[in-house]
């Protein structure tokens, strides 16, 4: 199992043994199935071996790829506008204190506001189909790349600009060769955390799209959990797409560290 | 895991620190004659800047939706605030904050009270995190978010399924920031104590629990920030009230100024749960100024 693996790379000592870190999943898996078996032969209730059986089944059948596809596609779009809007607006801010002191009290005041409260809204401006989604996922990926893109740029040491600043080069080039690459790790940062929220945000809002249009107009793997639990009332599915959309967070996880860990090799 | 606190945590730090600290107050200078004519100490100042901002904020809405011409998409801010003004002389706009407020607190009571003694444990002993930590980090990755349809099932539309979503989403930031807060203390506080013959209660106690009050602080205010993002999602999906409810309901009843309302309700109420909980950790933890680290 590559879990294993995955639960000991948070650069924890390795001093985990592999059974210790299978001891308790596998017990929880055995439990739930052995309760599974108590059950009448006919039980909607999920269990692991129908959660595999209903996996094949809809990879097979390739209803499972195309939804997790078309949520990528709408988490990754989402994603590009709020860094193009995140970073643009973070690097203004980060570098001009008036504009930060300016702007900061709006965002502070719209931090609180979670990204499904803003359904309403986008139901109401874009209709229930992929904008409504996109547009929630940008509002929900865009606070911790702005946050993360002034806190990074705001804090390069003064003296590095100064220097630069002695050394006669220009304005745009002290951007470029130095404030962006010392707020580098913070962006980053911003991009990680901001890609985590946006996944969660594409979930719930495809989920209540479907369930309060009706469903079947905005797709994605939220929609067809929907779809499972209201038409067709599969809750293996359901437990199948819960588990996707878990494996799903964790390689985005892992990706971004590895990107960090190329980036910056400089940081352990 | 210490690494996943600060890491969301991030995104709370920059703001916090004060956005005038630079601009140093001229009264501690001495030379107080020059710096005088600028005026107003630094909170009213700020206050202005705040003020300014909101009112340019309130502009542009207003301009945008004159330009939009659409009050169902866009009303304009006149029409909202006369919306929430009727809500509140209903009762209504109490009524959905004091039932979502209430699911909150009582999630969050449910969530400490599970996840502070596992993370206790879990700090404290290595051998037992080894066996915890993999489920832990088997379920993390799924957010609460997708637990709804099946919590649906399980509970049904009403009150149990916003708390579970809650406790759910709430629960890992506060055992995992135990955890790394427990770990964070002094051996050598711990080892000091021990040598000087204080039983391992009152280590634990008077040593152990202060030592990682901070960062389990900072975990408290992660989870509360979870819940309430989630509270909205659950509510909105899968509840008969609550401010999640109450946006979805009037979206549906095409009464915008009263979703607005809401939904600038839904920032204020976060907003000032979150100033209660800044100020609880400044009160618990006064020796932690960060208050962010």
């Amino acid at each position: 199992m590559s879990t294993a693996g995955l639960a000991l790379g948070n650069g924890r000592p390795v001093t985990t043994a592999l059974w210790q870190v299978l001891a308790l999943p596998l017990l929880a898996l055995l439990v739930w199935q052995v309760w599974a078996l108590t059950l009448e032969s006919d039980t909607r209730a999920p269990y692991p071996i129908k959660v595999l059986t209903t996996f094949l089944a809809l990879t097979a059948s390739g209803d499972l790829p195309s939804a997790l596809l078309q949520s990528l596609g709408r988490v990754i779009a989402g994603f590009c506008f709020a860094l193009l809007l995140g970073c643009g607006l973070g690097i203004l801010m980060g570098a001009n204190r008036k504009l930060r002191d300016s702007l900061d009290p709006i965002i502070e005041g719209f931090r609180p506001i979670a990204p499904m409260a803003i359904l309403p809204i986008a139901i109401l401006w874009f209709g229930t189909g992929t904008p409504a989604a996109l547009s929630i996922v940008t509002y929900a990926a865009f606070f911790p790349l702005l946050v993360n893109t002034v806190h990074g740029i705001s804090h390069v040491d003064p003296k590095l600009v100064r220097a630069a600043t002695t050394m006669g080069l220009p304005r745009w080039r002290i951007m470029l060769r130095v404030l962006l690459p010392a707020s580098l790790p913070s962006v980053v940062l911003g991009a990680r955390l901001a890609m985590g929220v946006a996944w969660t945000a594409i979930i719930a809002a495809e989920l209540a799209v479907g369930a309060k249009s009706g469903g079947g107009t905005s797709g994605g793997i939220g929609q067809m959990m929907f779809v499972f639990y209201a038409y067709s009332v599969d809750l293996n599915a359901i437990v199948v797409c819960m588990i996707v959309v878990g494996v799903v967070a964790m390689l985005i996880d892992r990706i971004f560290r590895a990107v960090e860990r190329r980036l910056m090799p400089w940081r352990p | 895991m210490a690494d996943a606190r600060a890491n969301l945590f991030s995104g709370r730090l920059p703001s916090e620190g004060g956005a005038l600290s630079a601009t140093k107050s001229p009264a501690d200078g001495g030379v107080v004659a020059p710096a005088r004519h600028r005026g107003a100490p630094a909170w009213l100042r700020r206050t202005g800047v705040v003020l300014r901002s909101y009112a340019l904020f309130i502009a542009a809405w207003w301009l945008l939706a004159a330009w939009n011409g659409n009050p169902i998409q866009l009303p304009d801010p006149a029409s909202v605030f006369n919306a929430l003004v009727d809500l509140a002389r209903d009762g209504e706009l109490l009524e959905h904050t004091v039932v979502s407020s209430t699911r909150v607190v009582i999630a969050l009571s449910i969530a400490v009270s599970l996840a502070l003694p596992l993370g206790f444990a879990m700090g404290l002993s290595r051998r037992l995190e080894s066996f915890v930590d993999p489920l832990v980090e088997l379920l993390r990755p799924i957010s609460g978010i997708a637990w709804i349809p099946l919590a649906l099932f399980i509970f049904g539309v009403g009150n149990m399924l916003p708390i579970f979503i809650m406790v759910y989403v709430a629960f890992f930031p506060l055992l995992l920031n135990t955890v790394s807060g427990v770990r964070s203390v002094d051996r050598r506080l711990i080892d000091a104590s021990r040598t000087m013959g204080v039983s391992r209660r009152a280590v634990l106690e008077r040593v152990v629990i202060p030592a990682s009050l901070p960062t389990v602080m900072v975990g408290f205010r992660l989870a509360f920030a979870s819940a309430w993002a989630a509270v909205v999602a659950a509510e909105l999906i899968g509840a008969p009230s609550g401010l999640g409810f109450a946006i979805e309901w009037y979206r549906q009843l095409l009464m915008s100024p009263k979703v607005f309302g809401f939904i600038a309700l839904i920032g204020l109420v976060g907003f000032l749960f979150d100033s209660m909980l800044r100020a609880l950790q400044r009160k618990l933890t006064p020796w932690h100024t960060g208050a962010s680290a």
